[in-house]
């Protein structure tokens, strides 16, 4: 029960705090919210960055066109050396009846027929090479290119490498802005809270006299620090469910490629958020009281 | 008359050989030895800067001693830990000349508000707060800010506030500077009352009518030693 009432006279003054000082409260509830929202949109792209080299991993292999009219057994012997090569995991054989199925498949996903004018088109056969590691890609198109059956090579290395150095920059700049705007929060709530605290400096005064507890001066304080934090937080929550809906096509057009950013990922990116804005208010609180109200009040 | 001599075991303050000595290599305590006994009332008298407040300061562990020895109900002040210096405050009950209550807040949320930020539950609160009023005479002033209080109703309401603990002690630092000579005579009335309830009583004070009046114990401090420690004695020696 003490630690129950504790906890109410703690989250009461708080309030009290934060209403009292409301201007300041709010500015820097707004700064948590600036920060919230680029670390959410970084998050989302870096998420759909990663889902996308993900599905560029699971593809990324050698695709190798085969010259016209090979025996079966030339394709079976083909295949079989391939499969022997450093770094290749499996071979498939599209032939041309499959892969204009695939293309047929392809169009009907997208809600359209696939129309030939009438022509009677026959697509190349070709091996499709699953990597055990995409690094190995270049050296097994090297390989192929040897093989007389084989007429061109295709990889998505290149692809790869691009979308992985893009995704490093953004890493790296999202991560260099987010640590400058989160200097920035903290300084805000540090300064909010040390108004706060000068404001009830008599109150604080007061309670050192009548014997209030260390606890009892400073949890307040770190609390109202918190609810700047955790206000800021569920705003830019209910902004990203606002944007939700449109974010995962936009991402799929800008990558040209599926990006899986779904329920599950919305639910892991409102927890950080949640977490985090709750945490800069702690610590930006936590530092105004130690610095304003000393090691031990 | 002088004070008679006291063991260990009878004094609930006892100063031994305190000196406190600032930064800037000002000597506000020099060398006192000081014992109060439980239920005690005590003029501490002196001009200022003569280390009066210095004292108090000891006394409510808000200041440490460059020397000697400050102990209260035996416990040696200087080894209480920073964590535990909260439980000793609540021994002790302080008032000051500016009252020092918060504008906000009536003379009951006043008072209770000493209940409130050091745990106490609600039907405590509920319980202490009318009986402190009523012991000091403000039933009747409740609800209102100290503001709308004369001088001497707010005086009321901080040591209502300061007995909220219970406490062993009240230490009241010119509790009258701030009012005229009736109500400063209430306000003395009123410590008396408490003081013959039990509770110890160090009033400092510049009061010389009050002093002399009542011819307690006086304890005259002058560039931090202690001139004077007499029972039954008058502001200025006689």
């Amino acid at each position: 029960m003490g630690f129950l009432r504790f906890l109410r006279f703690a989250l009461v003054r708080a309030g009290q705090g934060f209403w009292r000082n409301r201007m300041m409260s709010l500015a820097a509830t707004a700064t948590v919210i600036l920060m919230l929202v680029l670390l959410s949109g970084l998050v989302i792209v870096l998420g759909g960055l990663n889902s996308g080299l993900a599905y560029i991993e699971s593809k990324v292999g050698v695709t190798a066109r085969l010259v016209d009219d090979l025996t079966t057994d030339q394709v079976d012997a083909l295949v079989t050396d391939v499969e022997q090569i450093p770094g290749v995991a499996s071979v498939t054989y599209v032939s041309p009846e499959e892969a204009m199925h695939r293309l047929e498949e392809a169009y009907a996903q997208r809600g359209q027929t696939l129309d030939t004018g009438g022509a009677d088109i026959t697509l190349y056969a070709s091996i499709e090479v699953d990597l055990t590691d995409p690094a190995m890609g270049d050296s097994v198109a090297a390989a192929l290119s040897e093989r007389p059956e084989i007429e061109r090579i295709t990889t998505r290395q290149e692809q790869y490498d691009k979308l992985i150095g893009v995704t490093n920059i953004i890493r790296l700049a999202g991560i260099a802005a987010m640590v400058l705007v989160g200097l920035t929060v903290v300084f805000m709530i540090v300064n909010t809270i040390r108004i706060a605290v000068f404001s009830r400096s008599r109150e604080i005064e007061i309670m050192r006299l009548v014997g209030a507890s260390d606890a009892f001066i400073r949890w307040p304080f770190i609390v109202e620090g918190m609810l700047c934090g955790l206000l800021g937080a569920v705003v830019t929550v209910l902004l990203v469910a606002l944007i939700w809906g449109p974010v995962q096509p936009l991402l799929i057009e800008i990558f040209q490629m599926p990006t899986a950013v779904g329920a599950q990922f919305y639910t892991f990116v409102a927890a950080l958020i949640l977490t985090v804005g709750l945490v800069v208010g702690m610590l930006g609180s936590w530092i105004s009281v130690r610095a304003h109200l000393g090691a031990g009040a | 008359m002088t004070t008679p001599a006291v063991t260990t075991d009878e004094a609930l303050i006892r100063l031994v050989d305190v000196s406190v000595t600032y930064p800037n290599g000002k000597v506000a305590l020099n060398n006192v030895d000081l014992d109060i006994r439980r239920g005690d009332f005590i003029f501490l008298v002196g001009p200022s800067g003569a280390g009066k407040s210095t004292l108090i300061r000891l006394l409510i562990r808000e200041q440490v001693a460059s020397s000697g020895r400050v102990y209260l109900a035996g416990r040696d002040l200087a080894r209480v830990s920073r964590s535990q210096v909260h439980r000793l405050r609540r021994r002790i009950g302080v008032v000051f000349q500016d009252f020092r209550l918060l504008p906000n807040k009536t003379v009951r949320e006043n008072v209770a508000f000493a209940l409130e930020v050091t745990g106490a539950p609600l039907s405590e609160i509920r319980r202490r707060v009318p009986r402190l009023l009523s012991l000091v005479g403000l039933e009747d002033q409740a609800s209102q800010l100290p503001s709308q209080l004369s001088g001497g109703e707010q005086q009321r309401a901080a040591i209502a506030r300061a007995l909220v603990h219970d406490p062993a002690i009240l230490i009241a630092d010119e509790p009258t500077g701030n009012l005229d000579p009736v109500t400063g005579w209430e306000i003395v009335q009123l410590l008396l009352e408490i003081n013959g309830l039990g509770t110890t009583l160090v009033m400092a004070t510049h009061n010389q009518e009050i002093v002399t009046a009542l011819r307690r114990r006086v304890v005259a401090l002058e560039d931090g030693r202690i001139v004077r420690d007499e029972l039954g004695a008058a502001y200025r020696r006689s």
